[in-house]
């Protein structure tokens, strides 16, 4: 067995009640890392093309990887594989928390949780007793997430879903402590087999390969983190939600549903203000991470609560034009209690408030106005009058109210807080992704909107090859499993310390700008590991990564996604953007709105599809992607 | 018409406004040197808060254009800008 895994595949038959550990493949493990890659792989052999997402046949996997259960900063996440109930295409999220180390020393790469329970129920895992114990879990139904894991015990690992998953809410998510995976509606999955709870547990440690090349490195690289600009003070200090202090200068902060990029009070969200006004001086963390991301607000009315990041005080502040921490804090609470993806949520309802400007839809909520906010958040929990039609998401509302137009999603996923308009190569990347408008899926838009140093967002230079490399890179990352935070570490100190307008700045925003040839070699080399991942890898694993070896670890994987869709029936016609976004103008000089179809051709190209968007069977072969 | 200057937070913790509006200015660099103006003699808090911050004009950062000669005019937005992480 290659070290940092455990070995074993849980298989959990909630119908049978039943459960069986066997081993885990080894070939497909050097071949998929784990984590999502795994995931995906057990998913496209496991099951045929057109299941329903919220049947029996639709597997719930969750999956680790081989840095799951180490100390490496970052590293204890899992991700949830399954069909997505909301876009009907590859659904897949990931979570910090604790769950991944629960289910490491429960010396479990993988759970399979398959078809569905009559009742509601709850599954607990002994490690090592090697077994699963099904416990009936109807005192905990209707419970909201962070109830049922005070419940279970705090000290215990546990992934939950709440009200939203029990209804079937399509942007439901699974929490494990303040974390969420939230996106594609794998909470929904997961209630539609009357899964409550998960907990998991054991005495396994992880093996390694080299522990004292780790161990030394691990210490370096934690050093090197907390000298770290982003990862060692501005995620500390301001958190996510700092950002708002750069999306909305550069025109990319949704706005009023993504009519606008720029909101005159979104400061009133920003993790500055929050740091000033709010803080209790309560950080979180998801286990083993020096980063500190998370933070507990004091809101008057609501109490001690977690903090909102930057998505949710976006789509749920500037986006509905309510740019008030007390409501978004309040929001917040609600959403996670009742466990639901703040991205979608925050754009459904914009859209519905969009709808009610425009005269489509009474929806009782509208623009810049808190009133019945909170009430419409719970009646989509618990499909309440029209929030059971909210509950289905955005295109599905724009399919029985109208609104195409201005449905803000991609294949059915609702759109990131990053406007496409000011950062093309994160359209590119919207676009394109297997499981919709996210921005964790390559996170282009650090290099070209976000970061300290950014390419220009309105050329074309680039903006096919970068997503490409980043999407790699993600998949690779969300499949070790590591925090797709890591990559702010790529950015050494000296960069961020620069003035924008010295020599060198402009010397390399003009280097990097014109690196696309340069940039794909460079990433593709497979020369020696040098980034801290890559180290971390083959330290634990004894065998070598590099970068090369990840970009196509992470090509292999997205293109096994990119299979999946296109057996369910998704064609290019689906790697589109909203109208709004193609077709409306937010910068001076844009005669319209984003380029996208003079940059597929050259991504299709660099991915190795053809025309029509389709690996060909020559990349199939170079990746050894068997379909 | 005027321009409208937004400020970063930290900036306008120390000038205890978030916008102001210009006039007469042709361009960023202009801007730049009217916000310096305003904190008078905090001339180093100016210089601290600005060391790493760009400027955009109507969303759009100067450093991809001409940088601090970009032009402006009445009705336009300028921003300074952090670069910052997260999401």
């Amino acid at each position: 067995m290659i070290r940092g895994y455990a070995g074993r595949v849980l298989d959990v038959d909630l119908a049978a009640r039943t459960f069986e550990f066997g081993p885990l493949d080894q070939d497909t493990a050097r071949l998929y890392l784990g984590g999502k890659g795994y995931g995906t792989r057990l998913l496209y052999d496991m099951t045929p093309a057109g299941i329903d997402p919220l049947g029996p046949a639709n597997p719930l996997i969750f999956a680790t990887g081989p840095l799951n259960g180490s100390i490496a900063p970052q590293s204890n996440r899992f991700a949830v594989v399954c069909k997505s109930p909301l876009t009907g295409a590859i659904g897949n999220a990931a979570c910090g928390g604790s769950f991944a180390y629960g289910l490491k020393r429960a010396g479990v790469d993988v759970l399979i949780v398959r078809n569905q329970s009559p009742s509601p129920i709850r599954l607990e895992i002994d490690g090592d007793r090697s077994h699963v114990a099904f416990i009936d879990a109807s005192d905990l139904w209707g419970k909201g997430t962070g109830e049922t894991q005070e419940i279970l015990g705090r000290k215990k690992h546990h992934a939950v879903v709440g009200p939203a998953g029990e209804h079937l809410v399509l942007f439901a998510g699974i929490v494990s402590n303040e974390r969420i995976a939230a996106r594609t509606g794998v909470g929904a999955v997961m209630g539609s087999k009357r899964l409550k709870a998960i907990t998991a547990g054991g005495s396994r440690r992880l093996e390694m390969d080299d522990p004292q090349a780790f161990k030394k490195y691990t210490k370096w690289a934690g050093a090197m983190f907390r000298r770290h600009p982003v990862l060692g003070d501005r995620l500390k200090r301001v958190g996510t939600s700092g950002i708002v202090s750069t999306t909305n200068p550069r025109n990319i902060l949704p706005t009023r549903n993504f009519k606008y990029g720029h909101h005159p009070d979104a400061l009133n969200v920003s993790g500055e203000f929050m740091a000033d006004h709010a803080l209790t001086g309560v950080k979180s963390s998801c286990i083993h991470c020096p980063v500190l991301c998370g933070r507990d607000v004091e809101i008057e009315g609501v109490g001690r609560v977690k903090g909102p990041e930057y998505e949710t005080v976006a789509l749920l502040g500037t986006n509905l034009d309510v740019p008030d921490l007390t409501r978004v804090s309040e929001w917040n609470h609600l959403a996670d209690e009742l466990g639901m993806d703040t991205i979608s949520l925050g754009a459904v309802l914009g859209f519905a408030m969009e709808l009610q400007e425009r005269g489509m839809l009474d929806a009782g909520v509208r623009f810049g106005d808190p009133a019945g906010v909170a009430d419409l958040i719970k009646d989509i929990a618990y499909r309440k009058g029209l929030g059971n039609d909210l509950a289905d998401g955005v295109r599905r509302m724009s399919e029985k109210y109208g609104g195409r137009p201005f449905a803000m999603h991609v294949k059915g996923l609702e759109l990131s807080a990053y406007d496409p308009r000011g950062s093309y190569a994160q359209g590119v990347e919207y676009a394109t992704s297997n499981r919709g408008g996210c921005h964790v899926q390559g996170a282009s838009m650090y290099m070209e909107s976000t970061g300290p140093l950014t390419i220009d967002p309105h050329s074309l230079n680039l903006k096919a090859d970068l997503p490409v490399v980043m999407q790699n890179l993600a998949c690779a990352i969300n499949s070790m499993v590591l925090c797709i935070f890591t990559t702010y570490g790529m950015a050494p100190r000296f960069i961020h310390e620069l003035s924008p307008y010295s020599r060198t700045h402009r010397a390399l925003t003009a280097i990097f700008e014109h690196s696309g040839p340069l940039l794909r070699l460079a990433m593709g080399a497979k020369v020696a590991p040098i980034l801290w991942f890559e180290k971390w890898l083959t330290y634990i694993t004894g065998e070598r990564f590099t970068s090369g070896h990840l970009q196509e670890i992470g090509a292999r994987i997205f293109n096994l996604e990119r299979m999946y869709n296109l057996r369910e029936g998704l064609t290019a016609a689906d790697d589109s953007l909203p109208d709004r976004i193609l077709h409306e103008p937010t910068f001076p000089g844009m005669t319209s709105g984003h380029p996208l179809h003079l940059l597929l051709p050259r991504y299709y190209a660099l991915r190795g599809w053809d025309r029509h968007g389709v690996p060909t069977a020559r990349t199939l072969k170079r990746l050894q992607v068997k379909v | 018409m005027s321009i409208t200057v937004e400020l970063t937070y930290d900036m306008s913790q120390a000038l205890g406004t978030r916008r102001f509006e210009v006039e007469g200015a042709a361009t960023a660099a202009d801007i730049v040197r009217l916000t310096r103006a305003r904190f008078g003699e905090r001339a180093a808090e100016f210089e601290r808060l600005t060391r790493v911050a760009a400027v955009s004009v109507n969303g759009v950062l100067v450093t991809h254009g001409r940088g601090l000669r970009t032009k402006v005019a009445d009705g336009d937005r300028v921003m300074f800008v952090k670069a910052s992480a997260g999401g």
